[in-house]
């Protein structure tokens, strides 16, 4: 008991940095209705700054030199784009916070500008896309410029891994955490008074309430936004600075999970709302981590895992009970989506396709065996993002965690207890199905699990899905994948794949001979396995069910006006897509020796799904184009051997900037749409199509204001 | 006379201490076209809303063919032959003129997804001729593969009517169809409803067009700030001095000031101080 | 519907031109909902804005304040053409707009909602704060209540004063009496008299109620379908009362009678 409440005390230190980084989130809310997932990724992106400052005097502008420095361009001397600046050596610590929390406020200047001043008018879609798009490149950019080494930044102030213990109850507690409760209640406090007394606070929120009457009244709402995203961003950055001490920079990324349930449980609206929402999951998180060791704690729920589920449970039961409450903005425009075309001449661009993954395939020798199936794994992926996403317009982004789930389950259902291969560490037990019948299990299993995160979708749409899919992805990823209990010794490294046969063919990419995965049955597999999927769901768009999808995607209150069961229609979408994703989750284990975490976390998914919208999220063609697109793919390893080694951070740094630019010009549409005459007017940028021209009301209009008018007036 | 289609008893809809329906009794008869007018804001839509499920209803009963459907969802309702048009068309974009019928119309399985997906989900003939046969009467059948966003709004709007019809309704709920029509159109689609009769159902039109109501309409209700303020055949309505009142906007203080009222209350106990 | 009264110009109209509206055409997703109108309003003055639910009324008003675009035509406002979508700027030159939704802060109480309006030094605002306050003395009593606490009536009384505290010289009124208790709209439409008549701005009024629009009014223009059917000073309108009736009612009655 004793240590239970030592935990829950202790929690306050990351309860404080939830709190700093919800109050931010609740900032960037109120000044432009848009939920920021890089909320996280800008406190790292602080975090890193601090550190490489101090450590060699480095400074990173947030994005990465697209000319390469090599070959004959390094002899013209052509003068790259500036990112790294030297400001000398061993500069002070409070000139590293300053410049810290400098570039936080130039990220969230570029991020007003560039993504969410362009996405103003768009729909929730966009908006979200958008915001995942910076997630996705900050991250990414964060990974081209500091590089995947380990940090031990030892803090600052009162703000370091020395802070002297805090005795309690007999226990130890760094002096650091309670600094960090005071910071957040500090920061805070700061806010809402800024939001309570100041013109600009007041205008903040009058024009989060009514961005009309602010505009009417002579507020800019662009500027009113944008002076709330550099404040959001300072915040972020002066989280990631004094919580660096406790943690790698790079895991703030995903504090953004527990920062939305932080900004959710403050209603999104209320600072001081999100700094205890943010304290009381940290404190519940610390708690639950406590009990989890404890020896009547069921063994198959790890501590990780209770940390990460915390934050989901938070988030779902109030977006479950509150969802209809929270103020997400009307807007004029129901939110159009990317049209979703039917696929006319399905065994054409089947025969096309099958016809150049033969020829690239090993089968007439060639040395793209590797390359080829990960573009072919992509895009089989991608077929459930096709329907889920494409055709039924849940954002989900937990769609590959599920492809992990079942991978996972599938070594396990197939594993007998003997070492695989001499190079493996682990050795996995397990049913020892044989493997057509392991593979079936992984994919209900997946199915299964993608109906219950489906469950919250029946009330939750839109935004609100994507933040309790992104949570789910934490929360998955700690319970069910990385879990030693359920899924073998491995599950935390890498766990054994089985070495698959079916009905006596080796269909594996792994061959022990060479060492290689470049078998080519298995690539043939794949690309039956790809083929009989797209056909599929090119043939479910075309049918009964299918339009189904898309008049539930459309218009939910008009569905159910011509009779169709919303929830049972998008429990069928969830299952649907689930299984392919878990289809593509087998299909990947069987080309690795070994599956890890790694394989499937969350910032793969992510870039599966900016891809995948790159592509065209509505049809097969852009799921095709989506998978050449992808790091390791076909088009990126053509480009690779001309220019070096491209990291595939490089690529999903570009692939970001390709979802946003996508999200702006074309609501999302992908490449898969420009060879329509639509898509040709975009290239041209000559939309004058009236459906896609931007709205000609510049606020959000409410419905019944322009209602009479244009019911009467229409003569 | 026979029997009632459609019976609603003592209807309430309250909005946070507002009555936008305040016990609205009305009731379509088999086989006719009854109208509900009144100006904006009156509750027309509100009403429409309560019977086919998209708002609770507080107190009072909806009876459709014999059943109480109070306790039903939107969905279900639809699949009972209650079916409505929106206002503000709410058409399913991204589909044609022609899936847009189909979707109303189409039978589905669990499994249907699974003979979707292997292209063999096989053809309703029945269905296909309703929407052929809706798309006739609505003059659509040249438009039926095009785009919805393609149309002008006009035509748009009679998809939306359109998709009811082969829903197979028994009752017609039609919001303000005729908003955003021009004059001939007006007309035409008021000729096209009153042959809606023929085809087994009955007809439940809301729209502030008086020239439309009063020339299509068996019998009228007129709503006024949720309250059903007169009724009777067309030539009634239009001698009715209420009704005139309502229109101008200068209906006597009494009713206004009750709902200065309302609001106020309802204000109070809305947001907490 | 072309049968145009009389354009006699009103005897109060003698200052500069504060709002000059030619040939506007405007709507949503480029589909005109208002053709040809011509409106304009002079320092001082009070000019109402009639017609039927439908009309093109509010629609005219938003594109006045930039938040929607002109397909045709021009709104000069205070002597410079409005800027589609940066209603914020003509708002800063002067122009307050009461929308029809009133578009108050429910959540910021009366004292921050009247803040927001406050315009130029502190004195002016002081000014401004006392005018609007003298003209709407009921507000006093509540100015540490949230707006969403109150009537209906206080509601609009705010939004008035909102508007005024900036001291405009052009005000737009749309509805004022929606939702409203005659005698309640007896009180606030004289307010808009008195404000042209001591600070010289110009006002324009939607309103649903005919009779009492025209008693506060110099002049009146009348829209039916998106097009102004009638023009004139609001003595003479009030003795037209056929004529007025007809562009209610429309052809509805017409047809079928």
């Amino acid at each position: 008991m004793k240590e239970l409440i030592i935990a829950l005390i202790a929690g306050v230190g990351a309860g404080g940095l939830y709190a700093m980084l919800g109050a931010g989130l609740v900032v960037a809310f109120r000044g432009s209705g848009v939920i920021n997932f890089a909320h996280g990724a800008v406190a790292a992106y602080a975090a890193y700054t601090f550190d490489e400052l101090r450590e060699n005097g480095d400074v990173y502008l947030p994005w990465f030199d697209p000319i390469p420095e090599f070959g004959f361009l390094k002899t013209l001397r052509i003068n790259n784009l500036p990112v790294k600046l030297h400001l000398g050596e061993d500069p002070s610590t409070w000139l590293a916070v300053a410049v810290a929390l400098l570039m936080s406020a130039f990220i969230g200047l570029l991020m007003h500008f560039l993504v969410f001043r362009p996405l103003r008018n768009a729909p929730t879609l966009g908006k979200v896309i958008g915001s995942v798009g910076v997630m996705l490149y900050l991250s990414s950019i964060i990974a081209v410029n500091f590089g995947g080494q380990n940090r031990a930044d030892v803090g600052f102030g009162g703000f370091t891994t020395d802070s002297p213990a805090v005795e309690i109850l007999g226990g130890t507690i760094p002096r650091s955490n309670f600094y960090l409760l005071a910071a957040a209640v500090v920061m805070g406090a700061a806010v809402w008074a800024l939001y309570r007394f100041t013109r600009f606070g007041i205008s903040t929120r009058a024009a989060d309430e009514n961005e009309k009457g602010a505009a009417l009244l002579g507020y800019s709402p662009q500027f009113i936004a944008g002076a709330n995203w550099v404040l959001a961003s300072v915040l972020a950055g002066a989280a990631g600075v004094l919580f660096i001490h406790k943690t790698q920079p790079a895991l703030f990324v995903l504090f953004v999970v527990p920062a939305l349930g932080a900004a959710l449980f403050g209603n999104l609206s209320s600072v001081p709302g999100a700094t205890v929402g943010g304290l009381l999951i940290g404190i519940a998180a610390s708690g639950g981590v406590e009990l989890a060791d404890k020896g009547w704690w069921p063994a198959w729920l790890p501590a990780e895992g209770v940390r990460n589920t915390v934050p989901l449970l938070v988030i779902i039961l109030i977006l479950y009970f509150r969802g209809d409450k929270l103020p997400i903005r009307g807007s004029i425009s129901i939110g159009r989506q990317p049209r979703a075309p039917e696929s006319n001449n399905v065994l054409i661009g089947l025969g096309v396709c099958v016809g150049i993954a033969i020829l690239l395939s090993n089968i007439f020798v060639s040395s793209w065996e590797a390359i080829l199936t990960t573009s072919l794994l992509a895009t089989l992926f991608m077929f459930s993002l096709v329907v889920l996403v494409g055709y039924l317009g849940q954002i989900s982004l937990v769609q590959f965690s599920l492809a992990g789930v079942a991978a996972f389950t599938m070594t396990r259902l197939a594993a007998d207890g003997t070492k695989v291969r001499p190079n493996d560490f682990f050795v996995n037990t397990g049913w020892d199905l044989p493997d057509p019948l392991a593979a079936l299990g992984a994919v209900i299993v997946a199915t299964i699990v993608g109906l219950v995160v489906g469950i919250p979708a029946l009330r939750i749409r839109g935004v609100q899905l994507a933040v309790v899919t992104l949570s789910a992805v934490i929360a998955l990823e700690d319970i069910l994948i990385r879990n030693t209990t359920l899924l073998g010794e491995g599950a935390k490294s890498t766990n054994p794949t089985p070495e698959p046969s079916w009905f006596g063919q080796y269909v594996g990419a792994f061959n022990p001979d060479t060492n290689r995965t470049d078998y080519w049955k298995y690539t043939a597999f794949l690309i039956l396995a790809v083929s009989l999927v797209g056909v599929a769901v090119a043939n479910l768009r075309r049918g009964a069910m299918g339009r189904k999808f898309l008049a539930v995607r459309a218009n939910e209150r008009a569905a159910a006006a011509a009779g169709i069961d919303v929830s049972k229609t998008k429990m069928l979408g969830f299952g649907i897509s689930s299984a392919i994703a878990g289809i593509a989750g087998v299909l990947f284990a069987y080309k690795l020796p070994a599956v890890s975490s790694d394989n499937f976390s969350v910032f793969a998914g992510l870039a599966l799904l900016a891809f995948a919208y790159l592509g065209g999220i509505t049809t097969i063609g852009g799921a095709v184009i989506g998978g050449l697109l992808v790091a390791g793919g076909l088009s990126a390893e053509t480009l690779g051997v001309h220019f070096e080694d491209i990291d595939v951070a490089y690529i999903n740094a570009v692939g970001a900037i390709g979802l946003i630019i996508n999200a702006i010009v074309t609501g999302g549409e992908g490449i898969a749409m420009l060879q329509t005459d639509q898509g040709k007017h975009i290239l041209a940028g000559l939309r004058r199509d009236p459906t896609i021209a931007p709205p000609d009301s510049v606020l959000n209009l409410t419905q019944e204001e322009i209602q009479g008018d244009v019911e009467g007036a229409l003569v | 006379m026979t029997k009632n289609i459609l019976e609603t008893d003592g209807l309430t809809v309250t909005f946070g201490g507002l009555n936008a329906n305040d016990s609205v009794d009305l009731a379509v008869p088999e086989g006719t076209f009854v109208g509900l007018i009144g100006p904006n804001g009156a509750g027309k839509t509100t009403f429409i809303d309560a019977i086919t499920g998209y708002v609770g209803m507080s107190a009072g009963t909806a009876t459709f063919d014999g059943e109480d459907i109070g306790a039903l969802k939107p969905h279900e309702r639809a699949g009972k032959g209650l079916i409505r048009t929106f206002q503000s068309l709410e058409l399913f974009e991204d589909l044609s003129v022609r899936d847009n019928l189909l979707v109303a119309g189409y039978p589905t399985k669990w499994y249907t997804f699974i003979l979707d997906m292997l292209h063999m989900t096989p053809k309703n003939q029945e269905i296909e001729e309703r929407v052929d046969w809706a798309l006739d009467i609505l003059n659509l059948t040249d438009v039926a593969d095009a785009m919805p966003t393609d149309l002008p709004h006009g035509r748009r709007k009679l998809v939306g009517v359109a998709r009811a019809l082969a829903a197979k309704p028994k009752l017609i709920l039609l919001d303000e169809p005729a908003a955003g029509l021009d004059t001939t159109e007006s007309t035409n689609l008021g000729r096209q409803l009153r042959t809606f009769l023929d085809h087994d159902m009955s007809v439940f039109l809301i729209d502030h067009d008086m020239g439309l109501v009063l020339s299509v309409c068996d019998y009228i209700y007129v709503l006024d700030f949720g309250q059903i303020i007169a009724q009777g055949t067309p030539a009634e309505i239009r001698e009715d001095p209420a009704v005139k009142a309502a229109y101008l906007g200068e209906q006597a203080g009494e009713v206004q000031a009750q709902e200065a009222d309302r609001i106020r209350e309802s204000q109070q106990e809305e947001v907490p101080s | 519907m072309t049968d145009t009264a009389t354009t006699t110009s009103s005897s109060a109209a003698t200052g500069e031109t504060l709002l000059d509206i030619s040939n506007l055409s405007a709507g949503y997703s480029g589909v005109a909902v208002i053709r040809g109108v011509n409106l304009h309003i002079k320092s001082g003055e009070v000019v109402a804005l009639l017609g039927p639910n439908g009309a093109g009324k509010t629609t005219t008003l938003l594109t006045v304040s930039g938040l929607l675009k002109a397909l045709e035509g021009s709104v000069a406002v205070l002597g410079a053409p409005t800027t589609f979508g940066a209603p914020h700027k003509t708002a800063r030159r002067g122009l307050a707009h009461v929308p029809e939704d009133r578009s108050l802060f429910f959540g910021l109480t009366v004292q921050e909602n009247l803040k927001l309006g406050l315009r130029g030094s502190r004195s002016e605002q002081a000014a401004g704060y006392e005018t609007a306050l003298d003209l709407l003395p009921a507000l006093k009593p509540l100015m540490g209540r949230r707006a969403g606490l109150l009537s209906g009536g206080e509601q609009q009384m705010l939004a008035m004063a909102r508007a005024l505290v900036g001291k405009p010289k052009l005000l737009l009124v749309d509805e004022m009496s929606l939702g409203l208790a005659p005698i309640i709209v007896e009180r606030l439409l004289p307010i808009v008299r008195d404000i042209a008549d001591n600070t010289g701005a110009g006002v324009l009024i939607v309103e649903q109620h005919v009779h009492l629009a025209l008693e506060v009014a110099d002049r009146a223009y009348v829209m039916s379908h998106g097009e102004i059917v009638l023009e004139g000073a609001a003595a003479e309108l009030m003795e037209r009362r056929d004529l007025l009736e007809a562009s209610y009612l429309g052809g509805g009655l017409e047809e079928d009678a």
